[in-house]
């Protein structure tokens, strides 16, 4: 098949299979950052233009113990998937069939057939703003998978957090291996594919689901309406709204919902830093018990339980009736950093205390907060706002990260790297006068 | 006779009322044995009941019946001319009790609900929490969906009362 992709990045980049160095490309952006980032950005593409199915496996950590499941895995150009897991022997059978728009689970042995939302919600999202704001990309060279020629990209966080590391097929931009490495445990999941074979049509029924005769079905609702701020939600539920004061670097707010399920109802505040995200889940305290399961510890003093299962870590405390869970691939320690932060409750305190040091309103810092943002968020919004003669809603949409440099340069008809230059000293400004920043969560640049 | 968890709860009120079949009795006993959170259940069910058992069954002192019935008995008379609106030879001490009991049994109905779904909540609250987060990482550009995929899947399996995987119990 012709590596249609490849062309597409040899028009930029050359890259030496022998040594695996990476020459700069023409273009002449930024070198082998610029490099890295058209590799990450063919991986992106290759969903748009590549049918494939193979068999992935994926070892993964899962409660205290490492796990490797096979899975079948098939493409449809955009957005179809079907997966059908071989192994374990749990697991052996299950199916997912997902359109792009809902996700059919069946489980055979019991006969169970669930409708859930669909997987693929990112992965036509081509908004990388975010994370090229906090992980730097670096090529690391080629290697071989299943005898097939792949670029390694690493992605590393620039605050705490999990590194990425992507083998990216240098003809057709599928991704054929993944590693991610938690710096305190290791590789907390890896996944490559021991056998693939691309096509450029799979049939599309294949990717329909059929209800088998008899099956059960049961419609897990997900969260309604993804995209409602802190302040939407508590006018919709009949308690109180508690928005992270401070996260590690670069988590910044990206919608919210209510959950509902039975008598339970939650609401839920995501935060991304472009490639992971930390949840959050709020209830009253009384609807809901503590699970059977965990370790005990303390959240700014209170009792709490902290939950490992592995890739994914659950803590869970209760302040102001209500019981709180986050839940995230973040460390251990950011989660009960953030936490603590959160149980600490000096909200109007905190707002006091910047409207002081920045000279903001205090009720443009409550509509902020009542928007998602952090602290630290809301200090560098409105210096930045000061300092480039912005509105308050551009330098928002710029911190949280929907605004490149460049976008924000052209907006404001200036120079890149002389809005860059602005953008550092204002966000060293802002920092100064940030009052919480934790050692755990300390900010390690400016945005970019 | 092995059953889920799920479908433990269902049978715990017949249970402790002695209307399951010795089979079902003895498998909701094995259930008790392991977990905790139906045997939490299990105990308030049979305190509730036992609370409304143990209601006294008050004998009324002697003279209330003829009490009660005389100043009604003008009312026989009109019903005796076509009225008939308030039939009250039925009216007996047990038929007082029953509906006391069940004004009682009304009134602790959501508790013993708001109980049930409390505790439901609390088996399910982490899975239901992670298959949120595990679906909304899917808008993660690099995620590995077939994992996702993995822990939704288990998820759905203990919202409904099953054990995520075949031969698997929770840790």
């Amino acid at each position: 098949m012709r590596p249609l992709l490849l062309r597409l990045l040899a028009a930029a980049a050359v890259v030496s299979g022998a040594g695996g160095a990476v020459l700069l490309p023409a273009s002449g952006t930024s070198g082998i950052g610029a490099a890295a980032r058209q590799v990450l950005e063919m991986a992106l593409a290759a969903p748009r233009l590549i049918d494939y199915e193979g068999t992935k496996v994926i070892t993964v950590l899962r409660n205290g113990r490492t796990e490797t499941v096979t899975v079948a895995e098939s493409h449809k150009r955009p957005d179809m998937m079907r997966l059908e897991y071989l192994s374990p022997e749990g697991v052996a059978g299950r199916i997912i069939v997902d359109n792009g728009r809902v996700a059919w689970h069946y489980e055979p042995r019991l006969n169970m057939a669930f409708k859930d939302d669909t997987l693929q919600r990112g992965l036509l999202g081509r908004d990388l703003t975010l994370l090229f704001r906090n992980y730097r990309v670096s090529v690391l060279g080629t290697d071989e998978v299943i005898g097939r020629q792949a670029y390694v990209i690493a992605l590393d966080p620039k605050g705490p957090g999990v590194r990425r590391e992507l083998w990216v097929d240098r003809a057709t931009g599928t991704v054929l291996r993944s590693e991610e490495r938690d710096p305190g445990r290791g590789v907390v999941l890896s996944s490559y594919f021991s056998r693939i074979s691309f096509s450029l049509n799979l049939p599309e029924a294949y990717f329909r689901y059929r209800v088998p005769a008899g099956a059960r079905v049961f419609t897990l609702r997900g969260t309604e309406d993804q995209s409602l701020s802190p302040a939407a939600l508590a006018r919709r539920v009949r308690f109180p709204v508690l928005i992270p004061p401070v996260l590690p670097e670069g988590y910044t707010f990206r919608g919210g919902g209510i959950s509902r399920f039975g008598s339970l109802t939650s609401v839920y505040l995501r935060y991304s830093d472009g490639d992971n995200a930390i949840s959050f889940f709020e209830a009253p305290a009384g609807s809901i018990g503590w699970p059977a399961f965990g370790n005990p510890v303390r959240v700014n003093g209170q009792p709490g339980r902290y939950i490992d299962l592995g890739y994914f870590r659950v803590l869970i405390w209760e302040q102001e009736g209500l019981r709180l869970t986050a839940v995230g691939t973040a460390p251990s320690e950011t989660l009960l950093t953030v936490a603590s932060q959160i149980a600490a409750g000096q909200e109007d305190g905190l707002v006091a205390e910047i409207a002081s040091r920045t000279g903001g309103d205090p009720a443009t810092i409550r509509h902020l907060r009542g928007e998602g943002m952090t602290f630290p968020e809301i200090v560098r919004t409105l210096v930045l706002s000061r300092h480039l003669g912005t509105d308050l809603p551009t330098a928002v949409r710029f911190v949280r990260g929907s605004l490149t440099v460049a976008d924000l340069a052209r907006e404001l008809r200036m120079r890149p790297e002389v809005l860059k230059q602005v953008v550092q000293e204002a966000s060293a400004r802002a920092a100064r006068m940030t009052p919480l920043v934790s050692p755990a969560l300390a900010p390690s640049g400016a945005p970019r | 006779m092995d059953l889920n968890h799920h479908r433990v709860e269902q049978l715990l009120s017949a249970y402790v009322d002695g209307e399951l079949t010795q089979a079902e009795a003895r498998a909701v006993e094995e259930h008790l044995l392991d977990c905790g959170a139906c045997r939490r259940a299990y105990e308030d069910l049979r305190a509730t009941k036992a609370l409304l058992g143990a209601l006294p069954v008050a004998e009324p002192p002697a003279g209330w019946w003829s009490s009660l019935r005389a100043p009604l008995v003008p009312s026989r008379s009109r019903a005796g001319r076509g009225g008939r609106w308030l039939p009250l030879r039925g009216w007996r001490p047990a038929w007082a009790l029953g509906a006391l009991l069940l004004i009682l049994a009304l009134a602790a109905a959501p508790l013993v609900k708001g109980t049930m779904d409390r505790l439901h909540a609390t088996e399910i609250g982490v899975d239901l929490y992670v298959r949120e987060h595990a679906l909304q990482m899917s808008a993660e550009p690099l995620v590995d969906r077939a994992y996702l995929g993995l822990v939704a899947g288990d998820a759905d399996l203990v919202l409904v009362g099953e054990s995520p995987r075949a031969g698997e119990r929770r840790p």
